[in-house]
């Protein structure tokens, strides 16, 4: 069961750099290929990016939530900071706001608290739901990206 | 195929996407790339310790291939948003059993405009999507708003 003094909790800051040959593998999974050559080239060659209006290689749109799992000892290490069971973790919910964008080389810090914990449902069937909200921030400064992760207990 | 802001009116479909069945090897390969090694989505021994019958697909495995619906019809660099629920499970197909379980495997993602506004100075529209298996059955539901030229 979640561990409701989590509520609020900021965990440690992490930094990372966004490999390419990350990018390509996470392309490859998403569109079910096998090799690059077959998937879109903006994300493996930084000309054909740049042709198509980007400032180097950028990644795909759920690729940022890779960011969970590369840092603070991913998910067995997180969830059991947070008192969360892991035989009865669902992903509920997930959303991604744009502000800018991610490139291959960029050194991403990434800032993660706990907005949400509380319990749902009737009497017979309770759910522990649990938000995380992180903050990715480039090399610059900038906040190219905040996620939102609902995870629930079923 | 550059989509512009004034060719677009509420009601347009973006283009219906079918996935491939997904194979346990796709979740593997998804588990190395994202780095999500939740047992429960390749080790059977794990899901029937903890009462399931089968493992399941990654929901972010299915949002990746939503998210790839989306970038065939829309550049990456438009995106704004970008919101799904998990509704249900998606078990992967199994090699010796194609016939009866490739469509609980194979993944439709479709959509639609239904806003089109101004925020931030940029034209944006907000799209409606879903992805489904091929029995009809529901994975996720959501939207994304993107910022058109």
């Amino acid at each position: 069961m979640a561990d409701k003094s989590k509520l609020g909790m900021e965990f440690p800051t992490y930094t990372f750099v966004v490999e390419k040959d990350k990018i390509v593998e996470f392309a490859i999974a998403v569109s079910q290929k096998e090799d690059k050559e077959q998937i879109n080239p903006i994300y493996y060659d930084e000309e054909a990016a740049k042709k198509a209006g980007y400032q180097g290689i950028p990644v795909p749109p759920t690729f940022p939530t890779s960011s969970f799992f590369w840092t603070g000892g991913g998910l067995m290490a997180t969830v059991k900071t947070l008192g969360i069971d892991l035989s009865k973790l669902l992903h509920r919910e997930e959303e991604y706001e744009y502000f800018g964008s991610i490139y291959a080389g960029d050194v991403i810090t990434r800032k993660m608290k706990v907005i949400d914990m509380l319990k749902k449902g009737t009497r017979d069937k309770i759910v522990e739901v649990t938000v995380l909200e992180t903050e990715l921030i480039n090399q610059r400064g900038e906040l190219v990206l905040k996620y939102r992760t609902k995870l629930i207990e079923r | 195929m550059a989509l512009n802001y004034d060719d677009v009116e509420v009601g347009k479909k973006m283009p219906v996407y079918t996935s491939m069945p997904i194979t346990r090897t796709h979740l593997v390969r998804y588990a190395g790339a994202s780095g999500d090694f939740n047992p429960l989505h390749y080790d059977q021994t794990f899901a029937k310790m903890i009462g399931m019958k089968n493992i399941i697909a990654h929901g972010m495995l299915i949002m990746g291939i939503a998210g790839e619906a989306i970038t065939f019809w829309i550049e990456n660099k438009y995106l704004r948003k970008f919101n799904v629920r998990f509704l249900s499970m998606t078990e992967p197909v199994d090699l010796d059993d194609m016939e009866n379980t490739k469509d609980r495997a194979t993944i439709i993602v479709s959509g639609g405009v239904v806003k089109k506004f101004e925020e931030n100075g940029e034209k944006r529209i907000q799209c409606d999507i879903i992805a489904q298996d091929a029995l009809g059955s529901k994975k996720l539901s959501g939207f994304f708003i993107a910022a058109l030229p």
